[in-house]
């Protein structure tokens, strides 16, 4: 079946079966490769993406559902100017380490930070509760994030 | 990894729509959220031939206030319902939709899909029992409204004949002088399932407990209201020498078992601390 939507500002068409899954479209069809493919039952976060503005697991999405809807990916906020702060507060921090959870660690932080600036700590690990990291026991991811908000400049 | 069985896909835009395909095709079965069914889907543990998604019907997606009662639509997600109106009503639905899943979950997943999957863990079921929630429920040719306890037809079975839809979850405003809790018992807080779980209702007349309601998750086949324990407690004051006794006399009204996630007395004794917690904490809320 053929699927309408916007992905990241652009109007997209796309000829998928429909029990395909979100992540596999965006992954296969689309080359948005940021949309990582963990657990696949919506506990992981490494599908995590923006549909209508809100974090989704696009792994429990499927494709036929976006249709008329807004996707918005990490290659959509790569000029962002909080995706920006966030990126470069990742890197700073040492919040990465293999990787593999950060895109969808990213998107989540960034619903976070655009809906509640200053988050105090307890919120910043609400904002993360459905992205696991292997690697960095979560710490300097945190204190990523909450460096981040410092540096968004008040608007 | 491990690609989903076929099946057609269907969006009605109507309820009528919804109800006509529900009627008419074999082994349909009915998509709100996904978050529980898509993982069931890829398991095979369930392969339907046509899946009806409701997130098109317009009519499904609201939280209102009708003629005395709140309104859940069929599609309102649980982040909907945190954020709407319900916060002041029934902090206890609140309190557990927030507890649910992650955000990611929390902004796809509905309260019908978590009630219809009638699992005797599903958090928000306690405080819908509480606030003495009903059911509506359509099919082509009809509509009833049922107690909430009558969809619970035992662990993840529902009441709903193959034809029907749930499009509504209702509950009274509750009247001045009332206040809900929720507590819960997980293995960890974040994104874990319920091992115990506990709501309470209270409605306060002064220091006089004038109505009590208690209800509890993953203590028996579904969740469950306890009337013997809530007897106990209309129309007297709360005394921290009632609190225990309340305490005490749930663990013989639940009927748990042992699991990967607990063991049978564990829970009866949580039952006895989560009812400590609700009650004492439902009572603050009303001052």
């Amino acid at each position: 079946m053929m699927i309408n939507f916007e992905l990241n500002g652009q109007p997209t068409t796309v000829e998928v079966e429909p029990y395909t899954i979100l992540a596999d479209m965006l992954r296969d069809e689309l080359d948005i490769k940021s949309v990582k493919k963990g657990c696949e039952q919506g506990e992981c976060g490494a599908c995590t993406l923006l549909l209508d503005g809100n974090p989704v697991a696009s792994c429990l999405v499927l494709a036929p559902q976006v249709e008329g809807r807004r996707v918005t990916t990490l290659e959509g906020l790569e000029k962002n100017p909080l995706m920006i702060d966030l990126r470069e507060a990742f890197v700073e921090n040492g919040a990465v380490q293999c990787g593999f959870c950060t895109p969808g660690m990213l998107i989540s932080a960034y619903a976070l930070l655009r809906d509640n600036p200053h988050p105090t700590e307890h919120e910043v690990k609400r904002g993360i509760e459905g992205n696991i990291c292997r690697c960095t026991g979560f710490t300097k991811i945190l204190e990523a994030i909450l460096d981040a908000a410092e540096r968004v400049s008040p608007e | 990894m491990k690609p989903l069985p076929r099946f057609q896909y269907h969006a009605p835009t109507t309820v009528d729509e919804a109800l006509l395909l529900l009627t008419t095709l074999d082994q349909a079965k009915l998509f709100t959220g996904g978050t529980d069914l898509v993982p069931l889907l890829r398991e095979a543990a369930c392969s339907p031939s046509h899946l009806v998604d409701l997130n098109k019907v317009a009519e499904l997606n609201y939280i209102r206030e009708d003629s005395g009662f709140i309104c859940i639509g069929a599609t309102a997600t649980l982040t909907n319902v945190a954020v709407s109106l319900i916060a002041s009503v029934a902090p206890a639905l609140v309190d557990a939709v927030s507890r649910i899943g992650s955000p990611q979950i929390r902004n796809r997943a509905t309260i019908t899909g978590n009630l219809c999957n009638a699992s005797p863990a599903a958090d928000s079921a306690p405080p819908l029992l509480v606030h003495e929630a009903e059911v509506t429920i359509k099919s082509l040719d009809d509509t009833r409204i049922i107690p909430l306890d009558d969809l619970f037809a035992g662990p993840k079975l529902n009441s709903l004949e193959p034809d029907e839809l749930v499009t509504e979850i209702r509950f009274p405003v509750p009247p001045q002088g009332a206040a809900s809790s929720y507590k819960r018992i997980g293995r960890r807080k974040a994104f874990t399932l319920s091992v115990v779980s506990a709501a309470a209702y209270v409605e306060m007349n002064g220091g006089e407990v004038k109505e009590a309601r208690l209800a509890f998750g993953s203590v028996a086949e579904t969740p469950i209201r306890t009337p013997d324990v809530e007897v106990m407690l209309r129309g007297e004051i709360l005394t921290d020498g009632l609190l225990v006794e309340a305490a005490e006399a749930v663990k013989c009204s639940v009927a748990p078992i042992t699991d990967v996630r607990g063991t049978a007395e564990y829970r009866r004794d949580m039952c006895g601390v989560l009812l400590k917690r609700a009650l004492s904490e439902a009572v603050e809320r009303a001052r």
